[in-house]
């Protein structure tokens, strides 16, 4: 394929990708200052605020992200024309994912060097920043395709991603106290810190979200099993 | 019409797996210090509580990505002409949906309810005033919440989408339940907060988490008490006639937006 065919298609699927591909990390970031607006409002100090701006970058946008994700892979409404095309479909899927994530990243890469300009970053040194947010996007996104691969529900792949999202939340303390579980905290950063072993911890959950992907596109050599006659 | 969409839901494999896994990963996760540990001598209408309360923490993530659809799936499955020419407004008929769908989504809440009073009957507490105390726990502490829930989750979706609202409803959840106040103002411990806060520290005698703390909007947070937790129940209910109020005219522009 050339490279000019290649390029056309991932315009289309960026396309195809719809609006959620820039709005959700775009309204993550938004609903992220307009939370700081109202810490500031209530009184919150500048640490206070460093730290919510963080929280945006590795809790809100990967939610976000993932659940945008899900929807890429659940809601195509003309599945059956796809798979009836001499395309790959795996390939097709990956491409809207991809977009999705990418557009994250640039989203995530831009928001944070603003953050930097105006002297509120708290994370790690400027350089590792990616590893706040890449992780936890990639592990969320992992999960909820695989999920929504292995059970063709976005209610399942969506509840799960929110269980797992909440429940770390709630338990992040106990999680990052574990040697064992800490690399799979997805918000070690702003929960625990940037610890001895941070920047492993971070890759170990990066290669569980690629493990992940990985495990969605084994299942869907059978593209067929994401054909459903509706949510059940 | 309330039949029909209650039996819609209920068959709705997605509810029963959901609400299955959500209730079993919470008591699972609290480890010691859950439900299952506490005092021999407690009573069975302070277990109960701890336990409804317990689900209340997550089994509503589960209750409003299901209902997140229901509405807007309407459109999608080109049906909304055959329903418009039913012989009810748009109103009662979301009215009547949304009355069949908090009663499907009951259902299995209230079946872990009984099932959690069985566990705790069949692991040791041998008060037979538990199963009377789950359901009563149930339409206390989870119940209103419910309600309140299935109010936006069917009808926020007709303004911001089903994707986008599922992932609002989880930050909302958070924000609006658990976050601490003196991180951020917050309606956590509040009257409306439909975890269900209230009346679950009214039923056990102790705060299970936030509710009445210092914070935002103080006039919502009155000490615990059995009226503060009647009104925290009906303000719920209450507030979850707005989106419902809402729901007629938004139906109608989405139609004339064809």
């Amino acid at each position: 394929m050339s490279r000019q065919a290649r390029s056309e298609l991932w315009r289309h699927d960026f396309r195809r990708a719809g609006w959620a591909a820039w709005v959700a990390p775009l309204g993550a970031l938004v609903a992220t200052l307009a939370m700081t607006t109202l810490a500031v409002g209530g009184g919150a100090g500048r640490q206070q605020v460093r730290d919510l701006l963080l929280t945006g970058l590795e809790a809100i946008v990967p939610l976000a992200v993932a659940m945008a994700a899900v929807t890429a892979i659940a809601g195509d409404r003309s599945r059956e024309l796809q798979l009836s095309l001499p395309a790959n479909y795996v390939a097709t899927l990956g491409r809207r994912v991809g977009s999705l994530v990418g557009a994250a990243f640039a989203v995530c890469v831009v928001f944070s060097v603003g953050v930097l300009a105006a002297g509120c970053w708290s994370g790690p040194r400027f350089v590792a920043s990616p590893l706040v947010w890449a992780p936890p996007t990639i592990a969320l996104v992992g999960l909820g395709v695989f999920i929504a691969v292995l059970t063709r529900s976005v209610v399942l792949a969506t509840s799960g991603l929110a269980a797992l999202w909440l429940t770390q939340q709630i338990y992040a303390s106990a999680i990052g106290a574990v040697d064992w579980a800490r690399p799979f905290l997805l918000f070690q950063t702003t929960r625990v810190g940037v610890t001895d072993g941070w920047a492993l911890d971070r890759t170990l959950l990066a290669v569980v979200g690629v493990a992940l992907v990985a495990a969605a596109a084994a299942l869907l050599r059978r593209p067929d099993r994401l054909l459903t006659e509706e949510e059940a | 019409m309330i039949r029909y969409e209650f039996l819609m839901q209920i068959r709705k494999r997605s509810l029963w797996i959901t609400t299955a896994i959500l209730a079993v990963v919470m008591p699972l996760l609290q480890g010691n210090r859950g439900p299952s540990s506490l005092p021999d001598d407690m009573s069975a209408r302070a277990v109960m509580g701890t336990w409804a309360f317990l689900f209340s923490i997550l089994l509503p993530i589960g209750f409003g990505t299901v209902l997140a659809d229901r509405l807007v799936r309407d459109r999608r499955l080109g049906i909304v002409g055959l329903l418009d020419s039913l012989p009810v407004g748009p109103g009662a008929r979301v009215l009547r949906r949304y009355v069949g769908s908090v009663a499907a989504t009951a259902v299995p809440g209230l079946a872990i309810m009984m099932a959690a009073a069985v566990f705790e009957l069949a692991t040791g507490r041998h008060d037979p005033a538990l199963l009377l105390w789950a359901p009563i726990a149930f339409a206390l502490v989870m119940l209103p919440g419910l309600a309140f829930i299935a109010a936006f989750a069917l009808v926020a979706p007709l303004v911001v989408t089903a994707p986008l609202f599922r992932v609002l409803f989880v930050g909302y959840w958070f924000w609006g339940n658990m976050l601490p106040t003196n991180f951020l103002p917050s309606l956590t411990g509040s009257l409306i907060a439909p975890i269900g806060d209230y009346p679950a520290s009214w039923l056990t005698g102790e705060r299970m988490l936030w509710a009445g703390d210092d914070g935002w909007l103080g006039f919502l947070r009155p000490d615990v008490t059995g009226a503060t937790a009647a009104l925290s129940i009906a303000l719920l209910l209450l507030v979850a006639l707005v989106p419902l109020a809402a729901s007629g005219p938004l139906l109608a522009r989405r139609r004339v937006a064809g």
